[in-house]
């Protein structure tokens, strides 16, 4: 399969004014540091990390909806789409659509959820308001809403209705790609798992190609297809599923899976616990060195003065770690 | 949608009992409705309204006219409020100058809210320079003395009704322009407005079809406060004298009757007691549109 999404030293960077007000000297804070990554037709890339790491950044960035400066390349089907001009922005709109984290504030409580949905069509396409509806009546359909639901406004429904109007409004204009932003992460846990299998269901039956942000393994390991870790704006990690979860090579991906809770005895006991303690280091101040340095449990004195790059260590295996490094 | 937490999640699918769209404004109509104070307010307002509209046909008196001695008291020889020093119908007065001072308290609002939004909302939206520049724009024209500042823009331009309006809505649009920026900073950094962002909104749309139709309902509630305070601040301007004299008002009874006011109070507190109802009803009903349109305070 080809890729079809191809990312490119990817960096955001924010930037932030010093105390010495409109004259003061800018300094930059970078979210995303040269991210590289592809992602097949038809997959599922999940991109996990904690807080702050700057997954959200980079997908919003992918979408040209981040407000930093964004700069190196983002293909899709070969063509940048960075430098697009807003004119040609549209057709790359209908291709990239974004399902948004939380469905309490990413509906506008002024409009009815078929506006909503409608909205892409609107602004996108050229398509006449008769086709327009039939579209609008089969996404309902397909996203599991009933038809006479069409006319209330958010407020009126739950959250789990809610994302699916969401969803029902990402995949109006049949895009290629869905930017999903942590799509379950604020609903509960029964409701997640509906709309998680949704979100399978409409990946078979349109051929969509997901782009995953989450910070929740147990999701991850549901839903993808690949894996990226992302840390302080750097990818420490990027392997299919299977690999990383059976063999996480670098320290940070190993204590984030050691963390995830476990039903299962025999496992919890089988896997200890492994503890990073300490504060990420000050996202305007990087150390030299890899950005993990600080709390790693296994760091050796090379480690905080040579920033180590993202090399495979195995098929389909690529790990950011000086440790892993063969010679 | 209360039944949604007795509700188990796994149901949250099966089909409920048919829920009525209900629109934010009906609903904000449904919480005014119970509001006793203002449901008050709009009645007193729209017997003003009425009074304003019909009263000159259903009372047809002329405001300027001698018809009696002067300062009958109220309820005497057929003179329902008695009449002012130059011996003129007072009832009469009021009624004519119902229209004009609500018409230059409304177009006032009018004028501050076009103002008020449209700095507001550019300052807002696009940040950086232009919020700077537009914010301190709008910072001189708050340090200017109000008063003083209207009553030179009247002194010079002359003292017609659209002068005195223009110069009640050029020194108070700060307030509402402060409030559409503080709105716009809040809700473009809302999900739903980068969601029409990748739906493929331009600017124009996000800021007009997006955000102001959110940003609502406090600047409903500050033009609606502003409709009183403009009939205070032509009250205001009548009374130092600097208004239309051929154009009654009831600032301008209070002005006219003013060094009467130790013989004969009545010319003076008449028209001052319609100035209050009216500035009163129109407060109430925009503290109970505050009320009604603020979704913090719904179903409590």
């Amino acid at each position: 399969m080809s890729e079809l999404l191809e990312i490119e030293n990817l960096s955001v960077r924010f930037p932030l004014r010093k105390s010495g007000g409109a004259f003061g000297a800018k300094t930059y804070l970078t979210a995303v540091d040269s991210v590289n990554f592809t992602v097949k037709k038809g997959e599922t890339l999940a991109i996990v990390g904690e807080s702050g790491s700057g997954k959200t950044t980079a997908a919003l960035a992918i979408a040209r909806l981040a407000a930093g400066e964004t700069t190196g390349e983002v293909r899709l089907e070969g063509k940048d789409i960075l430098p697009l001009s807003q004119d040609d922005l549209k057709a790359m709109r209908r291709k990239v659509q974004v399902i948004f984290q939380d469905p309490y504030s990413s509906l506008n409580p002024r409009q009815r959820a078929e506006d909503i949905v409608r909205e892409p069509l609107d602004s996108l396409t050229d398509k006449t308001s008769a086709e327009k509806d039939v579209i609008v009546d089969e996404l309902f359909a397909a996203v599991g809403l009933r038809p006479e639901q069409k006319r209330l406004f958010p407020h009126q429904f739950s959250g789990g209705q809610r994302q699916r109007i969401g969803i029902a409004r990402a995949l109006s204009t049949r895009p290629e790609v869905i930017i999903c932003d942590e799509p379950v992460s604020a609903l509960d846990v029964a409701v997640q798992a509906q709309i998680l299998n949704l979100l399978r269901r409409l990946q078979a039956d349109f051929g969509l190609t997901y782009l995953f942000i989450s910070h929740d393994l147990g999701v991850v390991q549901h839903m993808c297809d690949s894996v990226a870790v992302m840390y302080m704006g750097k990818i420490v990690e990027h392997a299919d599923r299977i690999s990383l979860f059976a063999n996480p090579s670098h320290p940070y991906t190993a204590a984030l899976l050691s963390a995830v809770p476990s039903v299962d005895a025999r496992r919890r006991e089988e896997t200890k616990r492994i503890l990073i303690p300490g504060d990420p280091p000050d996202p305007l101040n990087m150390p030299p060195g890899c950005r993990f340095a600080s709390r790693c449990p296994v760091a050796e004195a090379r480690c905080s003065q040579i920033e180590p790059e993202l090399k495979p260590v195995a098929d389909g295996q690529s790990v950011a770690c000086l440790l892993r490094e063969k010679g | 949608m209360s039944d949604q937490a007795t509700q188990a999640p796994v149901k949250a699918q099966s089909p409920q009992a048919p829920v009525k769209a209900q629109s934010p404004l009906s609903e904000a109509w449904d919480m005014f409705k119970h509001n006793h104070a203002a449901m008050l307010g709009l009645v007193l307002l729209v017997i003003i309204i009425l009074g304003a509209v019909f009263g000159p046909y259903l009372y047809p008196g002329e405001p300027f006219e001698m018809v009696w001695a002067p300062f009958t008291p109220p309820g005497t020889d057929g003179y329902l409020l008695g009449t002012d020093y130059l011996g003129r119908d007072l009832l009469a007065q009021i009624i004519h100058g119902s229209r004009v001072t609500l018409i230059i308290g409304l177009s006032a609002a009018i004028v501050t809210v076009v103002i008020g939004v449209t700095i507001g909302a550019l300052a807002g939206f696009y940040r950086g320079m232009v919020e700077e520049a537009l914010m301190r724009f709008t910072e001189f024209f708050q340090v200017l003395p109000t008063l003083l500042f209207s009553m030179v823009i009247v002194a010079l331009f002359g003292a017609s009704l659209p002068m005195i309006t223009l110069a009640i809505g050029i020194v108070s649009w700060t307030a509402v322009a402060r409030i559409t920026r503080s709105e716009f900073l809040r809700i473009r950094e809302l999900e739903y407005v980068m969601a029409s962002r990748a739906s493929g909104a331009s600017n124009a749309k996000l800021m007009f079809k997006v955000i102001l139709p959110n940003a609502l309902p406090p600047i409903i509630v500050q033009s609606a406060l502003m409709v009183g305070s403009a009939i205070l601040f032509e009250a205001g301007l009548s009374f130092l004298g600097l208004t239309d004299p051929n154009v009654i008002s009831w600032g301008q009874i209070i002005g006219s009757n003013r060094q009467y006011i130790l013989e004969s109070s009545f010319t003076v507190t008449i028209p001052g007691l319609a100035i209050f109802i009216t500035v009163l009803a129109i407060s109430l009903v925009g503290d109970g549109l505050n009320d009604a349109l603020n979704p913090k305070l719904r179903k409590r």
